[in-house]
């Protein structure tokens, strides 16, 4: 990492970093310290028993099937999001690389759904997965094909709100690449054409590598929003059919907001934060591969 | 410096727990009455007696929310528990109503009657000011009105049961031989919609017909779904749901009112007043005058509709409670409730609005509705309801979309309950 | 960019556009019909692709209930967030690239931000709510504004962070050895270089911010001081879905974040153009 000489002056560089430091430490530690305590407690905010009881409300969370299909559910959907989104994210980078007629508005346009609310998308894709005045299954039916059970099917249900969250947030992957991509000299693509490297080879050795951070902060980026994924299984599936859909957040929810049993609601949020931890790790090392 | 960091850093970390340890501020001049509320026809009700109430007491002012049942829950607990006294008028859900009083959150509305030398009309159906007294029944302190009385109903299609020459559902095996009649003849309709969503949509739809069969929930506080009863009504619902739509697994009464309206289902086993009100009104519904709204199908047992009553009661916190009262009563009295009835379709807890001739013609099932609050059976009184029906609701669910079979189903969700109540 | 780079945009670029944009607006053309169409045409068995009717009953049934102070609201906590957040964020995120605290501080710092960053907000919720109480932060749009701090200004540490490493140090250390100040060297130079990373970065917290829902129903209490998230939200009922309501406000919402997106664009483009090669 690039530093200032040594001789620089300190005050100034804690000056404008207290600002922000302030403002994260008087929001969280508070309710950090808090979560890491009562996770030891079986507490229960409505009807306020609190007891100490070490590690138990890890043991009986860790071996809670609903959790675990909710973990196991949550891993799948931040693995398959992510590396979809990341995919088609750099897919469409490529494909809007240089210049053509109307690639402003179209760039625009392409941008649209991660612009729109939550709420709103989940609510319209829900109409549209619909089993029986869904349009998805009456196209399928007019063409003489047997209708998927969308967010019905155990199996489907899952992947069918991922497709939602790829259909939002692809945009996002898409912005940051090809934001990237464009920070790549043309001579480098030029050169190497006169070189005859192919473009599949050109793609490998030049522009992956360029795009490597970007690439590394849509991961990580993506892959802590989709572990907090909420929105879209409250107003989609609700978790069901079956656990199909349970997600940890989700899970979290209702152990701290509709049971208001914080201390497993706290156990359960470390169990995350754990989890999230590793692979921030590797982020982390990757963003600051030299000193520190 | 290192030092120096260190300790700036401690300091700064600390200092926003002790500089902002104020308390909140107390209101001057007019009375603002914060009311929390529910969205939809609750909300629209509560709005027309603030404007009614405004008429009258120009200087009382009204800051209403109006929040989805979940979002109410977690708002006004939140806030109760904190203590900061910020709503003057909480709506809770009956099943919440034990948690809430138990707390000690809410008024006692005790001597508030007593300074205002009122005293609780025997008007209100016996059945429901039950449920805003704690200890639950006759005797318990009163901390809660009953403001809304929802009671669940059963709907069918009148043409296709006379097409058909059906028996009227008034047993679940009635039900049962209609379903597959319409099932065979009507390729287009289905002939059982309820609300298959986890957690408390499949619930609220089951109970009926459990407790129709014998079933319980919990018998002394341990739970009782291993029983013979509970079997045979879970194997009931299981064979019924044949005849529901593909996707009931995830119906919410969004999709059982949709069905209901555009004429897609022959019988919902579940209807709630606040569902059905335009079903009459050809802007919105495609069966005007076709549907017939009647209590419960009988059993094993008697008819057993779901009473669902939202009450209303004062946080003890609270800076306008005498206010707040007079409020309460007006909201409450007879003459609003007709009112709400009238405008709104909310369904009234006083046996006298029931009874008002042009709320009867308007709405045909206020007698049922009368009936199912006055013999409707409520859920377990227990301040673990919430998690009793999430899990009964997620192995229910299990069973409908066959992941697991009716027994042990039961005994799982029998087990998992044994540990909620713990 | 050059024509060797125009060339490659053959046929299957443009069956690959068209796919794309089908992908992309189906659902929001979905958004607008349904908001076009009657309640009783919406719960119709087998959908309609155009409305039989097309009403604009809903957009003004929505526009009725108090819009546009809902969307005065959003707008103001969305943008007001965003800058503090912004300014905030650029001023650590520089601080943490360009020296090295004592005490492992640089990432600590980080690591703390990201843990915070991870921690579902329903874990922060009731403790905030307990704090802001007392400090009087509660139905406040100020309130609402610092306790947003909480998803924008990790999003817009990282972020920029992110952006910045790549910034080249020798410029600063011109400006230095040229003797300007430390703050003229950061607004006249480091600003500048990193716009591009900016403009990213605002828009995405603006969506954050923009969409937040729990702290929103949590901390605001007046009706006239709701977000637009909430006033959506309450277009689905317990007993309906107002779809023709829901999906007008859905549009409306949307309409001043899509008019946002062409500056958006410009500057994402211009930026990168000059900044990083």
């Amino acid at each position: 990492m690039k530093k200032l000489n040594k001789r620089s002056n300190p005050a100034f560089f804690l000056l404008i970093l207290l600002p922000a430091l302030l403002v994260i430490l008087f929001l969280t530690l508070y309710p950090v310290i808090n979560t890491i305590v009562l996770a030891f407690y079986k507490y229960n905010y409505l009807s306020d028993e609190i007891k100490f009881i070490g590690l138990k409300n890890f043991f009986t969370i860790g071996s809670d099937t609903v959790f675990q299909t909710a973990f196991l559910n949550t891993l799948t959907f931040a693995a398959v999001a992510t590396v979809v989104e990341v995919g088609l994210g750099i897919f469409l980078a490529l494909m809007f690389y240089g210049d053509f007629r109307g690639k402003r508005p179209f760039m625009i346009t392409v941008i649209f759904p991660m612009m729109v609310s939550t709420m709103v998308i989940s609510a319209v894709w829900k109409v549209l997965y619909h089993y029986d005045i869904g349009l998805f299954n009456n196209i399928l039916r007019s063409m003489n094909l047997e209708p998927v059970g969308w967010l019905i099917d155990q199996s489907k249900a899952l992947f069918s709100i991922i497709l939602v969250d790829i259909w939002q947030w692809t945009p996002f992957a898409f912005l940051i690449m090809q934001a990237g991509l464009n920070s790549i000299p043309n001579e480098i693509f030029e050169s190497s054409s006169i070189d005859g490297a192919g473009y599949f080879r050109n793609l490998r050795s030049i522009t992956l590598p360029i795009l490597s951070s970007q690439i590394l902060l849509v991961i990580m980026l993506r892959t802590i929003d989709t572990f907090r994924i909420f929105g879209k299984v409250y107003a989609l599936t609700q978790g069901g059919p079956g656990n199909s859909t349970e997600t940890v957040s989700y899970f979290i929810y209702r152990e701290g907001f509709s049971f208001f049993n914080l201390g497993r609601a706290s156990a359960a949020a470390l169990y995350v934060l754990i989890a999230i931890s590793i692979i921030a790790l590797f982020y982390i090392k990757g963003i600051m591969k030299e000193d520190m | 410096m290192k030092k120096k960091i260190l300790c700036l850093l401690v300091i700064l970390s600390i200092m926003p727990f002790i500089t902002f340890a104020g308390g909140a501020q107390e209101e001057d001049g007019p009375v603002t009455l914060t009311i929390a509320g529910r969205d939809g026809a609750y909300g629209d009700a509560m709005q027309l007696a603030a404007d009614e109430y405004k008429k009258i007491n120009p200087d009382v002012n009204f800051e209403i929310l109006k929040l989805s049942g979940s979002s109410l829950f977690e708002k006004s607990v939140i806030d109760m528990k904190s203590g900061v006294g910020t709503y003057d008028i909480v709506l809770i859900d009956d099943p919440n109503a034990t948690q809430i009083h138990k707390a000690g959150w809410l008024a006692d509305l005790g001597p508030l009657y007593k300074e205002k030398g009122l005293t609780l009309d025997s008007d209100f159906i016996p059945t429901l000011t039950q449920l805003g007294r704690y200890p639950y029944g006759v005797n318990g302190t009163l901390y809660s009105l009953p403001l809304v009385g929802n009671v669940e109903l059963f709907a069918y299609r009148m043409d296709l049961f006379e097409k058909y020459n059906l028996a009227a559902p008034e047993t679940w095996t009635n039900v049962l031989e209609a379903a597959k009649v319409i099932s065979a003849n009507e390729p287009d309709v289905h002939p059982v919609l309820f609300r298959g969503s986890k957690g408390n949509p499949i619930v609220t739809g089951f109970l009926p017909l459990f407790w129709a069969h014998g079933g319980k929930v919990l018998v002394d506080g341990k739970p009782a779904l291993d029983s013979p009863e509970a079997l045979k009504a879970l194997e009931y619902f299981l064979e019924l749901a044949k005849f529901a739509p593909e996707g009931v697994s995830m119906y919410q009464s969004a999709q059982v009112k949709d069905a209901i309206y555009s004429g897609t289902g022959a019988m919902a086993i579940e209807v709630w007043p606040g569902w059905i009100k335009n079903l009459d009104n050809p802007d919105e519904s495609a069966v005007v005058g076709k549907v017939k709204v009647t209590k419960h199908p009988a059993e094993t047992e008697k008819s057993s509709p779901m009473i669902g009553v939202w009450l209303a009661g004062i946080p003890e916190a609270s800076m306008h409670k005498s206010a707040a009262f007079d409020f309460l009563q007006f909201l409450t009295s007879s003459d609003m409730q007709e009112k709400m009835a009238d405008v709104t379709g909310i369904p009234p807890t006083r046996t006298s609005v029931h009874e008002v001739p042009a709320l009867v013609e308007k709405y045909a099932w206020y007698p049922a509705q009368l009936d199912g609050l006055n013999n409707g059976v409520a859920r377990p009184r227990t301040n673990k309801w919430k998690e009793i029906e999430d899990a009964l609701g997620t192995y229910l669910q299990l069973a409908l979309i066959g992941e697991m079979d009716a027994k042990s189903a039961l005994m799982e969700v029998n087990a998992r309950i044994g540990e909620i109540v713990e | 960019m050059t024509g060797s780079v125009m060339s490659r945009k053959g046929l299957l670029f443009w069956v690959l556009m068209i796919i794309v944009l089908i992908t992309v607006l189906f659902p929001l053309y979905w958004i607008l019909i349904t908001a076009l169409k009657t309640p009783l045409e919406n719960i119709l068995p087998v959908p309609s692709l155009f409305p039989k009717k097309v009403t604009l009953e809903n957009f003004f049934s929505v526009m009725r209930t108090g819009f546009f102070k809902n969307l005065f609201n959003s707008l103001f906590v969305a943008f007001t967030s965003t800058f503090f957040s912004l300014v905030l964020a650029f001023l650590a995120s520089y601080a943490l690239l360009r020296y090295k605290f004592p005490y492992k501080l640089n990432v600590l710092f980080l690591i703390w931000v990201l843990i915070v960053k991870i921690l579902p907000p329903m874990v922060l919720a009731i403790p905030l709510y307990t704090l802001f109480t007392k400090v009087n932060l509660i139905n406040n749009l100020w309130g609402l504004i610092l306790v947003y701090q909480v998803y924008t200004l990790p999003y817009c540490i990282w972020m920029l962070f992110g952006f910045m490493k790549n910034l080249p140090l020798e410029f600063e250390q011109a400006a230095e050895i040229d003797g300007a100040s430390k703050l003229k060297t950061l607004l006249s130079i480091v600003v500048p270089l990193s716009s591009s990373g900016i403009a990213a970065t605002a828009i995405f917290s603006i969506i954050i911010a923009w969409d937040e829902f729990l702290f929103a129903l949590l901390f605001i209490r007046s009706p006239s001081l709701q977000t637009l998230p909430l006033k959506i939200v309450s277009f689905i009922t317990e007993y309906e879905t107002l779809w023709g309501d829901l999906m007008a406000i859905g549009l409306l919402a949307t309409l001043p974040v899509l008019f946002f997106s062409g500056y958006y664009y410009k500057r994402l483009t211009e930026g990168f153009s000059l900044g990083l090669k």
